[in-house]
């Protein structure tokens, strides 16, 4: 028998195939199971997610990794209450495995199918972590294709988006910088790992959209491309020079300048808005200068910031089926059969 | 009790199909409950699905009673091809039925076949875009198989992608009836009946068959193309 409590949620939208089950209680959503399989390794060679590859992945991935969800929890698939799945932003090939998977599911186990917003799962994957959002929370979602600024009135049906960035996104920029640097793909956690022995004082960055005349337009918006352009031409009059590059103190600096700014504008919001919670999400918030900063100016401003473990703020599951499981606790009709998949989904439509 | 056979290597269809059904295996009484077919190139994984659930409330048949899906392999363009594996793959899952795979070109020849000699061949094209086709050549496996009822097939040639002038010119068609889609594509190279195309209860009495000799039947997808190596480039932002 289906128990409406219980939701799946599947997540397609990259090279990551997530399944995972969360069940609905009163005061909390809580995650029985979060099973990922990755085809990453098969795309570090080209230096760049290979959307063919990653579909063919996840065709061989999804019934094995769902039965490995459904073992791990002990439930059996019957009873499922409703089926979760991203229906964007993402690519399009990925994600439209998971939105025919979904749907078979919802159609086979006689359920309801709710397609639900990428970015946005990766701020409600926090409920399962920190328990359910109060009334009103900023969530700042830094990922590899993603930072965002969003006013999180009801994490289900009333997301704002204050500001994005204009140009890369915080992990692209550090993808990016790691290129450079020579490092391997993706650069970000090696970036991370030197800027740790470095000092983030060395070299003063430029900090993007951070002027006074951008403050009218542009206060929440981001922008890395120049920092990234700053970096590259310090590294290259280092090489010229035939000087060898710090690339501690590189890392570190540029690592200082990216959380700066995600901090400082983030916070400047918090009380524009006169939120008092900051939920931190997606694959960049791994990121331990971030991570500090964030901590750190957050005590000083009186904001309680939420940021999951490390495993939750990459792609899988789980997100899915927290936020899966927000649209369900609401009562929100169901997803039609017929959706289709989004790869530029706004962030501010949360359910299809 | 019915069992569920759809194919999405080129047109996106479904049917709803008896099993077991009785007497021979004639062409003419596949046992087909209800079906629906959309002439589409994209959009299969939005359509599929309530595609199903037609044909279930149209037949009136419980999901439940459904057992087993069978699928057909392609060979076929990627995104499409996988929609369909991936829906009966989980379809199967959900319902604690077997599923089973069948390439979509034998659907197609199955059916050419059952209408021609006990020693005809039939050349199977279909569109695989990028101005080529995906082919293979079968004959019936049994030349016994009387006219008129469904014959088992081998496969003599392929299936491959190719041009059709690359085919022609390799004389693949040679002695063989041409039949499927891509008959009207080059006719210039390549002409044949193209109105033959892949019905889901062919699909289905093929793995019936197979089914009750033992054989197994994989769901592999027949890429017959590897993937285009190029980084998505905008990876996956929003705006800006
Ligand atoms: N410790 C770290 N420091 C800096 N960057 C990191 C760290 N860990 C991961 N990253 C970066 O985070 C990004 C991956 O995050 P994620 O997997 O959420 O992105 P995505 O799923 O590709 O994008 P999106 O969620 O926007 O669709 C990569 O750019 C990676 O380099
Ligand atoms: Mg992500």
């Amino acid at each position: 028998m289906p128990d409406a409590s219980l939701v799946l949620g599947i997540e397609t939208s990259c090279d990551e195939t997530g399944v995972a089950l969360a069940r609905i209680h009163d005061d909390r959503t809580e995650l029985l199971v979060d099973a990922v399989a990755s085809s990453v390794d098969e795309h570090a060679r080209f230096g760049g997610i290979i959307p063919e590859i990653a579909s063919r992945a996840h065709l061989e991935a999804m019934v094995p990794t769902i039965q490995r969800a459904l073992g791990e929890a002990d439930v059996d698939l019957g009873q499922v209450g409703a089926v979760a799945v991203t229906a964007g932003p993402g690519l399009v090939g990925p994600l439209t495995v998971g939105a025919a998977a979904a749907k078979a599911l919802a159609v086979g186990l006689g359920v309801p199918l709710h397609g639900v917003n990428h970015v946005i799962g990766h701020a409600a994957v926090d409920e399962m972590v920190h328990g359910l959002f109060p009334e009103r929370v900023m969530a700042l979602v830094v990922s590899g294709g993603h930072s965002s600024l969003l006013l999180v009135d009801d994490v289900a049906t009333d997301v704002t988006e204050l500001g994005h960035t204009l140009d890369d996104a915080a992990g692209e920029a550090f993808d990016k910088v790691g290129r450079l640097l020579g490092l391997p793909y993706p650069g970000g956690p090696h970036i991370d790992r030197l800027a740790r022995e470095g000092d983030p004082g060395a070299i003063r960055f430029p900090r993007g959209l951070t002027a006074a005349k951008d403050q009218a337009r542009h206060a929440d918006d981001f922008s890395f491309s120049g920092l990234k352009t700053a970096v590259a031409r310090w590294v290259e009059a280092r090489q010229d020079a035939g000087q060898e590059i710090p690339l501690h103190d590189v890392a570190a600096s540029f690592a200082a300048a990216v959380a700066d700014v995600l901090t400082a504008k983030t916070i400047a919001a918090c009380r524009r808005h006169e939120v008092d919670t900051l939920v931190i999400g997606g694959g960049f918030s791994a990121n331990s200068q971030l991570r500090e900063l964030a901590t750190r100016r957050c005590a000083e401003a009186g904001i309680t910031v939420r940021i999951p473990p490390i495993r939750y703020c990459t792609d899988n599951g789980a997100m899915i089926a927290a936020l899966g499981a927000a649209v369900v606790r609401r009562g929100l009709p169901a997803s039609p059969l017929d959706l289709a998949v989004d790869s530029s989904m706004p962030l501010t439509q949360v359910t299809v | 009790m019915p069992l569920l056979a759809l194919d999405t290597s080129a047109d996106i269809c479904v049917s709803l199909v008896a099993d077991p059904r009785p007497g021979p295996w004639l062409a003419s009484t596949l046992g087909t409950l209800a079906s629906r077919r959309v002439v589409e190139q994209r959009r299969h994984a939005e359509l599929l699905a309530p595609m199903i659930e037609e044909v279930l409330g149209e037949a009136e048949v419980d999901r439940r009673d459904l057992t087993a899906v069978v699928v057909g392999t392609g060979p076929a363009p990627f995104t499409g091809l996988r929609a369909g594996l991936v829906t009966a793959r989980t379809l199967a899952l959900a319902l604690g039925v077997p599923v089973h795979g069948v390439c979509s070109l034998e659907a197609v020849a199955a059916q050419a076949l059952t209408d021609l000699d006990a020693a005809a061949e039939v050349l199977v094209v279909t569109d695989a875009r990028r101005r080529e086709l995906y082919a293979a050549r079968y004959r019936r496996r049994d030349p016994a198989t009387p006219r008129g009822e469904l014959p088992e097939v081998v496969a003599l040639d392929g299936p491959l992608v190719d041009s059709a002038v690359a085919l022609q010119e390799r004389g693949a068609a040679q002695g063989a009836t041409v039949v499927g889609a891509g008959a009207a594509l080059h006719p210039e190279h390549l002409a044949g009946d193209p109105e033959v195309v892949v019905d889901p209860a062919v699909l289905a009495v093929l793995a019936l068959r197979r089914a009750e000799r033992g054989e197994s039947m994989p769901t592999e997808p027949l890429y017959l193309r590897r993937p285009d190596v190029t980084p998505s480039a905008g990876r996956k932002r929003v705006s800006g």
